[in-house]
């Protein structure tokens, strides 16, 4: 019958299998709990668990650190931040990040991206409040500028280049011992800055010792987890408004003149010439403000191993007045 | 001293006071009878009024008795539950948490009572009371020592409690069937229905060790059983009658792995689905009674009942071999799955019914041989 050839397949369990042994088993458990140790659970309120250093609770952010470039909002996926206008006394307008803990999910990847280390999750768990609005953590409740930094990222010091004091004299290019840095034209303005090569740069510091004006200065890297996405820039689309420039937050972007576009006006004077803007990539963080700030279509993000062979699609010619997508 | 000397004497020194005020006090009153009060006082200390007050205090003391070993045994069952799953169990409420039982008590006891609408209302009444009263009467023939036992004027306890005993247990499937029908409802159907299918399985088995004991002892009275173990502990010899009659006692009281009529996991609390408030508080309260019940008659038919050494009065002797049964309890339910509704069948009839026929034979084989 069925019986017999469920029995032939299952295990036989004799009756101390069955019953004697798990018997067994609880009053060992409950000898080593009550004689030799202590039960594993932990009183809460009274006793607390020592939490690992890695773990993920509430946030705090340190105001001074963070730039500002709200990756951590673009990044969340529960879209439970916001970046907040904020009049501070001491480092005027800037925009911070708030979290709202009731939609949050502590995944933590708000503070794997952000590249200053200014957002950063402590192990305080303790968030109920009785009211809604209390998950709802504004920037300022947030704000610990001293909390000390746990695990910095890994950040070497890499030349940045001042381009509005750089004056193109090359003295960068003839005392670079791995000669990373290259001179490179500007289109239509007629000047020259020098880029780096960060994969070859062993960080030495010689060009910005060498330059006359002082135009590198020795920065850290802001640095980021994910392969960092670069602005792609189409300069037949560039109206030289300067959206960009005021929406990067690490100051990668210059506006440039570009000599030679000046119009005539109708009482002969000259009008000022168009500008354009520049990037210094070493530096860029790859948020994006800039291409969802520019109106004009000029700017496309792409990711850094392609950026080299990638191309502007194709130029129609700026679109005044047209909006993003 | 008895009881009943106990209440005649309250019952007398009521009446004392009684006169004292009414003859001392309001002696300008004239008596309307003649010899009013004084009829009045020989009433009060008569056989029927003791015997009422009697049984009143009997009562009282056997609530008081269930009552207290049941936050006891709860207690235990806890911590001793939490210790198996490496946690702590109750601790806030009184030390080392000893008065949670009565904060669950209290908070059960404010909770508003609700009765469905489509329940029959006189059967989801009157099953509580079939339950909780049942197993009341389960403690009144059990005696914790021969000082300490329900009796007459005359000192006789029930003739034949062990029988009683047993005849009262086997009561409660039949309320909680009432119960399970009577709420109306699919779970609590379920429950009732499981309750007396398992009560097919484990009476017989059980009665037939019970019966074990009686051919050795040759009388149905606890305390002749009990004197019969001076020598050496049933539990020994019989053994195989001990096992059986745990197993089966465990299915009784319906405590895991026995707990089909109210099985969490499939029917969601059984046959007390649609009861709330105190009324789920006096089913769980009675449920602990009843497996102190249990270990209360294991110990009196295997362990010795109350017998030991004197340094420790009786009743102690008598709570402890209990208190060491329910271990036994809890450590079962501790390592044990519940058993299948198809399996408890099997279980009864196949495995346990032979094993119990196999110890009377053997208390037969004892008694033929004259050992005990």
């Amino acid at each position: 019958m069925d019986e017999q050839t469920c029995d032939k397949k299952r295990e036989k369990v004799s009756f101390t299998g069955l019953v004697m042994k798990p018997i067994w088993a609880t009053i060992v458990q409950t000898a080593r709990d009550s004689f030799g140790g202590r039960p594993n659970t932990v009183l809460y309120p009274r006793e607390r668990l020592v939490l690992p250093d890695r773990y993920r609770g509430k946030h705090v952010l340190s105001f001074k650190r963070c730039i500002g470039c709200g990756q951590c909002v673009e990044i969340c996926p529960n879209e439970c931040m916001w970046m907040k206008r904020i009049d501070d006394p001491v480092l005027g307008k800037i925009e911070r990040p708030g979290v709202d803990y009731s939609r949050c999910l502590f995944c933590g990847l708000c503070a794997e991206i952000c590249p200053t280390d200014a957002l950063l999750m402590t192990s305080e768990y303790e968030l109920s409040t009785s009211e809604r609005d209390g998950m709802r953590y504004e920037p300022e409740a947030l704000r610990n500028d001293e909390y000390p930094v746990k695990e910095p990222k890994e950040s070497l010091l890499i030349p940045v280049l001042g381009l509005d004091k750089c004056k193109g004299k090359e003295a960068c290019v003839k005392v670079c011992p791995v000669k990373c840095i290259k001179m490179v034209d500007i289109d239509r303005t007629g000047k020259r800055k020098p880029e780096i090569d960060l994969s070859i740069c062993i960080h030495c510091g010689k060009c910005a010792e060498a330059c006359p004006e002082k135009a590198f200065g020795m920065q850290p890297k802001l640095v980021v987890m994910f392969e960092r996405p670069l602005p792609l820039f189409n300069l037949d689309k560039c109206t030289g408004c300067g959206a960009c420039f005021r929406a990067c937050p690490a100051d990668v972007i210059y506006m440039m003149e570009m000599p030679g576009t000046e119009k005539k006006k109708a009482d002969g004077t000259m009008t000022k010439p168009k500008k354009r803007a520049v990037f210094v990539l070493e530096k860029c963080i790859g948020c994006g403000r800039c291409e969802r700030a520019c109106r004009f279509e000029t700017l496309e993000m792409v990711p850094e191993s392609q950026y080299k062979s990638a191309k502007p699609s194709v130029a129609k010619g700026p679109k005044k007045g047209g909006k993003k997508k | 001293m008895n009881l009943w000397d106990v209440s005649y004497a309250i019952s007398k020194f009521l009446m004392d006071i009684v006169n004292f005020i009414f003859s001392g006090i309001l002696g300008l009153i004239p008596d309307p009878v003649g010899s009013f009060f004084e009829g009045i006082g020989s009433w009060s200390v008569s056989a029927g009024v003791v015997n009422f007050i009697t049984m009143l205090l009997e009562a009282l003391i056997i609530i008081i008795v269930a009552l207290l070993n049941v936050i006891i045994l709860i207690w235990i069952e806890r911590k001793i539950l939490a210790r198996i799953m490496d946690s702590r169990g109750p601790f806030y409420v009184g030390p080392i948490g000893f008065f949670q039982n009565i904060a669950d008590g209290a908070k059960l006891f404010v909770k508003q009572i609700i009765i469905p609408r489509k329940v029959d209302k006189f059967g989801y009444q009157i099953a509580p009371l079939i339950f909780v009263g049942s197993s009341f009467l389960i403690l009144s023939v059990i005696p914790l020592s021969p000082g300490f036992a329900v009796t007459d004027s005359n000192g006789l306890t029930i003739p034949g409690g062990i029988l009683f005993a047993f005849a009262v247990f086997a009561i409660a499937p039949f309320s909680i069937l009432v119960a399970g029908w009577s709420e109306n409802n699919k779970y609590t159907l379920i429950g009732g229905m499981r309750s007396a299918a398992q009560m097919m399985s484990y009476e017989i088995p059980m009665l037939l060790t019970v019966a074990s004991v009686f051919l050795l002892v040759g009388s149905f009275e606890f305390s002749d059983v009990v004197s019969a173990q001076q020598n050496i502990w049933f539990g020994i010899p019989l053994f195989l009658g001990l096992i059986v009659f745990i197993a089966c006692m465990i299915a009784e009281v319906e405590r895991i792995p026995f707990d089909l009529p109210e099985a969490e996991a499939e029917l969601v609390e059984g046959w007390t689905t649609e009861y709330c408030g105190m009324r789920f508080g006096f089913f769980m309260f009675t449920e602990y009674m009843r497996g102190y019940a249990g270990c209360g008659i294991a110990t009196l038919l295997f362990l010795g009942g109350w017998l030991g050494p004197d340094f420790i009065p009786d009743e102690i002797w008598f709570l402890i071999k209990a208190y060491i049964v329910f271990l036994v309890f809890i450590f079962i339910r501790g390592a044990l799955p519940r058993i299948r509704t198809d399996q408890i069948l099997d279980l009864g009839w196949k495995r346990l019914l032979p094993l119990a026929v196999l110890n009377l034979l053997i208390a037969v084989a004892i008694k033929a041989a004259g050992w005990i």
